[in-house]
């Protein structure tokens, strides 16, 4: 057997330990387009920060690939797929030959057409040189576009290192495909508390400058700087797959079925560049986040190696963590009404719970808990988690739920109730508690 | 192992984990008045069940770290933190099924009980005074030998 896996991120690297918990023997190349190997790619806003050294951005040991008989090929980009002779070809001129394929392509930054675009000191943050790049680069004044994940973080991380940052987002609110305007406006706080201009509801319409950035011009205002970082989102990666004749999905990922075997047999995509069945939508969805990258990884590499797992969905998970000094939290849907993939009929009900400085929100469909949204105490996130993965029904059990009482033990009854959703395993593994 | 019909919710593990493991003093008295507050890894749950990290087979939290804090010591099989890299994105608090790993802002790193890893015995097993929480092992449950 000859495994080849194209890319060398989250999803990648949990194939490879996944194909070899099984098979220890056969090959396994895997290319990467970046040079640099097992760098964790969410931590790229703490390398900026100086928070975190090069070494310390690693998710792996630095002779992972020694250890699990890898052939790496880094810096090497695959140029095309010959899926009938089942041969990959890269940049190079080379053709390496595969029984089964894996493609954890990732995504990449959108770059916005805006115009000016192309001046010096505007950067995306995907990579390890952009990183590097962005790191090295000397400026006062920063305007971060989008106010994502990346956005934010990127954002913290300039200002820590000493820089006037502003922060433009066109929606009206920070954070808008993770929290809703309430948990918002609490993060947006924070984020202000830290000496950070945030402006909502503008758009960049053109960069000004003379070879080198100087201006970033919205409908309103002028924004004098000296660097900008576009963080306005990723896109599915899907060139070498698309140009193999591989199905994409509907949402822009390459179409996978549980298995993570794409329209072509012998060939699997997972991680940021695939669509899979998006549990709290009951749709496919893209869910390009580290965990989830993870989970398909793993999933693909069993399948390839010969054991038939099926991957039961994904669905959005997103942590803040300690960058604006409270944990924040939120998984699944956003919010009741504005749902647009899910069909109509449906009875939403949110449930919430604020104070000064913390927020907690429920999202059920149906009695179904399909959203979770919590900022302050955040500890038993991962209780909540299970409801929604397990789909179940919690309408009895709102009051505990929405409870600072919120514990294991309480929700066992629960979990007992919809016991034939779990493998054999993860029951075992939860009811475990000596009992 | 936790013997439910055992466990009287008396907090005996929570204050014992609270100031020998997590506290700087180690004595309850100044335990209690140290900033930043020690934070137990046992939690007494509903009325009398002390819940600790079920060390899973298959677990979340490292499924979930984002750079390899969270590890498994591969002679025992016990999930600890590895607390120099950990830079409290609280992607295992998230993750963890049954709540038992605390996000600490204040010292900026997930806590979260190691099974005494480094002291021998479990301090909540050798505080239980019924016996409820103790330390066994079963051949019959885990397929690794841990």
């Amino acid at each position: 057997m000859r495994y080849v896996i194209v890319g060398g991120s989250a999803s990648a690297i949990s194939a490879v330990e996944a194909i070899r918990s099984i098979d220890k023997d056969s090959s396994i190349d895997l290319f990467s387009d970046e040079a640099t190997p097992l760098f964790s790619r969410v931590l790229l806003p703490y390398y900026i920060a100086e928070e975190l050294s090069k070494p310390l951005l690693s998710f792996r040991s630095a002779d992972f690939f020694e250890q699990n008989r890898v052939t790496p090929h880094l810096g090497v980009k695959v140029r095309s797929i010959l899926a009938d002779s089942k041969m990959i070809q890269t940049e190079d001129g080379k053709s390496y030959s595969y029984d089964k394929l894996l493609l954890a392509t990732g995504g990449n930054p959108i770059i916005p057409p805006i115009r000016g675009i192309e001046l010096q000191g505007i950067f995306p943050l995907k990579t390890m040189a952009d990183a590097e790049k962005i790191y090295h680069f000397k400026a006062k004044r920063a305007v971060v576009i989008g106010a994502g994940s990346v956005g934010v973080e990127s954002s913290i991380s300039l200002k820590r290192r000493g820089m006037e940052v502003t922060l433009l987002e066109q929606l009206g609110q920070v954070l808008p495909t993770v929290f809703d305007e309430e948990a918002a406006s609490v993060v947006q706080k924070r984020i202000e508390e830290l000496g950070i201009t945030t402006i909502l509801g503008e758009k960049a319409l053109q960069f000004e400058g003379n070879g080198q950035v100087k201006k970033v011009i919205t409908e309103s205002r002028v924004i004098e700087c000296d660097m900008v970082i576009i963080a306005v989102g990723i896109r599915p990666a899907i060139e070498l797959a698309q140009e193999a004749g591989i199905e994409i999905g509907s949402t822009g990922g390459i179409k996978v079925n549980p298995e993570m075997m794409t329209s072509i047999a012998d060939i699997y995509a997972s991680g940021d560049v695939a669509e899979t069945y998006d549990i709290t939508r009951d749709s496919p969805w893209v869910n390009a986040i580290w965990p989830c990258a993870v989970e398909q990884g793993r999933i693909a590499g069993l399948n390839m190696a010969g054991k038939r797992v099926l991957y039961e969905g994904s669905f959005r998970r997103n942590s803040i963590g300690n960058f604006i000094g409270i944990p924040a939290i939120s998984m699944g849907l956003l919010r009741a009404e504005t749902c647009s993939t899910c069909e109509g009929g449906e009875a939403f009900q949110e449930i919430k719970k604020r104070t000064k400085e913390t927020y907690k929100k429920l999202i059920l469909k149906n009695g179904r808990l399909v959203g979770v949204i919590l900022v302050g105490p955040t500890q038993k996130a991962g209780l909540y988690q299970i409801l929604l993965k397990k789909k179940m029904a919690v309408t009895d059990y709102i009051p505990l739920l929405m409870s600072h009482r919120l514990n294991f033990m309480d929700l066992l009854p629960l979990i007992r109730r919809y016991a034939d959703r779990f493998t054999e395993t993860e029951y075992k593994e939860i009811m475990d508690t000596g009992l | 192992m936790v013997d439910k019909n055992k466990c009287t919710g008396c907090h005996q593990c929570e204050l014992w984990c609270g100031t020998e493991i997590a506290s700087v003093s180690k004595e309850l008295y100044q335990a209690i008045h140290e900033t930043p507050q020690p934070v137990p890894r046992v939690f007494v749950e509903g009325k009398d069940f002390a819940l600790q990290c079920r060390h899973c087979e298959e677990a979340p939290c490292i499924e979930a770290c984002p750079n390899g804090t969270m590890r498994r010591d591969p002679e025992t099989g016990l999930v600890y933190v590895y607390e120099p890299t950990c830079i409290a994105c609280w992607m295992c608090v998230m993750a963890c099924p049954f709540g038992i790993i605390t996000p600490s802002s204040t010292l900026k790193v997930a806590i979260k009980c190691d099974r005494c890893r480094n002291m021998g015995y479990p301090i909540c097993a050798e505080v239980c005074p019924t016996q409820a929480i103790r330390l066994e092992e079963r051949k019959d449950y885990r397929t690794k030998a841990f």
